[in-house]
C-alpha cells in the first residue's frame, strides 16, 4: 500500500515542515496512545485526498520529545497545521474525517 | 485491538439499550452491550410504575429484572467495560475502553441522562495540561507535578502509573473507600474549584488553598456526549436524532433519555426498538454496498 504520510524527526522537521511552501499538517503521535492508532488511518486518507494541496507528516513524540516540548504538545493525538512555517491551527484529540476536512479547508482559501 | 467486528455495539443497558438489543438480536445481529454495574439505577429505584402498558403497578425493580431476563433468554451479552470514546472510522466504529479497543459496524448510544460538570479552566486548558487519559498523556509530564481529580476507583491505576514517572502526584478523590494508591501519591481531601494557568496549566485552586502543578488529569467523571463521540451533533446537550434515531454520523444511533424529553420508560423502549431496527438495517445495507463494490 502506498503511504502518503511522511515520518519526520527533530533532524528533518525544519526542512520537511517549516520551510515548505505548501501547508503542512503534522500528526503528533505515539505507539502507547490508543486514539492515535484510531486517527492514523484517517490521517492517511487525508494525506491521499489532499496530496497536491497539503503535505501530511507524522512526528513520533516518543522518539522526538524535543519537538513535542518545542510545540507545546501535552496531549496526543494533536494535529497542528503549519502555513509558511507558522502554526495556523491546532486540533487536540480524535476528530472524524469530515471534521478534519472542514478545519483544513478553512485554511486553503 | 480486538479483531472481531460486532454488528452493533450498544452503550448502556437501561430500557432503551435492552429494547434495542432485543430487537436487533431478533433480526439476527451480533451485538455487544457495554453496561454499567446496575442497568438503569432510575428504574431500579422507582417504587411503582403506573404508565407502562400491560403492567399496572409493577415496581421498577420487577420490570427491570424482566427486561434483563428477556435479554438473557436471547443470549445477549453485557460487558461491564466502560466506553470512554467512540470514533467513526468511515466503514466502522472504534470504541475505546481504557487502552482496549472494540470494533463495531454500527453503534447505538443509550446512556441515559448525563450531567457533565466542567471545572472552570478545564476546557480552556484541554491539551495544555488538562487531560483525561493518563496512559496517553502521562509521559508528557515526566519529572513534573500533576494532580488527579478522581471520580472513582479507576483513577487509582492511573495514580500508580503517574507516580512512577512524575515528581509529585496529588490525588483528589471524589469517592469513598480509596483503595491501593501505592507509594508516592499524596491524597488531598479538598474540592477543586478551578484549573489555573496562563498559556498552560500552572496549578489547581482548591476550596482551602491551591497546589502548583503542571498537569491535571480528570478520571472517571461522567463523559459528556461531545467527548464520548467527537463530531456528534447535539441539541440542548442531547443527541440530535432523526425519526430512525440516527445521529449526524452515519451508523451511529441514539435512543432513550439521552435524546431528550420526555424522560419516560415507554418512550425509551420505543426509541430503543426503532434504533435497534434501524441499526440492523444499516448493517445489512452497508454489507450490500460492500459486496456490490467487490
Amino acid at each position: 500500500m502506498v503511504k502518503y504520510t511522511v515520518e519526520v524527526s527533530e533532524q528533518t522537521f525544519n526542512q520537511e515542515v517549516l520551510e515548505q511552501q505548501q501547508p503542512v499538517l503534522v500528526d503528533f503521535w505515539a505507539a502507547w496512545c490508543g486514539p492515535c492508532q484510531m486517527i492514523a488511518p484517517v490521517v492517511e486518507d487525508l494525506a491521499e485526498e489532499y496530496k497536491d494541496r497539503v503535505k501530511v507528516v507524522k512526528v513520533n513524540v516518543d522518539q522526538n520529545r524535543q519537538l513535542a516540548v518545542q510545540f507545546g504538545v501535552m496531549s496526543i493525538p494533536t494535529l497542528v497545521l503549519f502555513k509558511n512555517g507558522q502554526e495556523v491551527d491546532r486540533l487536540v484529540g480524535f476528530m472524524g474525517k469530515e471534521q478534519l476536512k472542514e478545519k483544513i479547508n478553512q485554511h486553503l482559501v | 485491538m480486538e479483531e472481531k467486528i460486532w454488528d452493533i455495539a450498544i452503550i448502556g443497558c437501561g430500557p432503551a439499550g435492552l429494547s434495542a438489543a432485543i430487537n436487533a438480536r431478533i433480526r439476527n445481529r451480533e451485538i455487544l452491550i457495554f453496561g454499567s454495574e446496575v442497568c438503569s439505577p432510575p428504574l431500579q429505584k422507582a417504587p411503582k410504575i403506573i404508565n407502562y402498558p400491560g403492567f399496572p403497578s409493577i415496581t421498577g425493580e420487577d420490570l427491570r429484572q424482566r427486561f434483563l431476563d428477556h435479554a438473557a433468554t436471547l443470549g445477549i451479552e453485557i460487558t461491564r467495560k466502560k466506553i470512554d470514546s467512540i470514533y467513526s472510522l468511515g466503514n466502522e466504529f472504534g470504541l475505546m475502553s481504557k487502552q482496549e479497543m472494540f470494533r463495531a459496524k454500527s453503534v447505538i448510544i443509550t446512556t441515559g441522562i448525563v450531567h457533565p460538570v466542567y471545572l472552570p479552566g478545564e476546557r480552556e486548558f484541554l491539551g495544555k495540561g488538562v487531560g483525561y487519559c493518563a496512559t496517553c498523556d502521562g509521559p508528557f509530564f515526566r519529572g513534573k507535578d500533576v494532580a488527579i481529580i478522581a471520580y472513582n476507583a479507576e483513577a487509582e491505576a492511573d495514580a500508580r502509573y503517574l507516580a512512577e514517572i512524575c515528581q509529585r502526584v496529588y490525588y483528589l478523590p471524589h469517592y469513598q473507600e480509596i483503595g491501593n494508591l501505592g507509594p508516592g501519591v499524596e491524597v488531598v481531601n479538598d474540592k477543586p474549584k478551578q484549573i489555573l494557568g496562563e498559556a498552560t496549566v500552572q496549578g489547581i485552586q482548591l476550596e482551602k488553598g491551591s497546589i502548583p502543578v503542571d498537569g491535571v488529569f480528570i478520571v472517571g467523571a461522567e463523559v459528556p456526549p461531545e467527548r464520548l463521540v467527537p463530531g456528534v451533533e447535539l441539541v440542548d446537550g442531547h443527541y440530535k436524532v432523526n425519526r430512525d434515531m440516527q445521529t449526524n454520523i452515519p451508523g451511529l444511533f441514539a435512543a432513550g433519555d439521552c435524546t431528550g424529553r420526555p424522560y419516560q420508560l415507554a418512550k425509551a423502549v420505543g426509541e430503543g426498538q426503532v434504533a435497534g431496527l434501524a441499526a440492523s438495517k444499516y448493517v445489512a445495507d452497508t454489507a450490500k454496498i460492500k459486496s456490490f463494490k467487490l
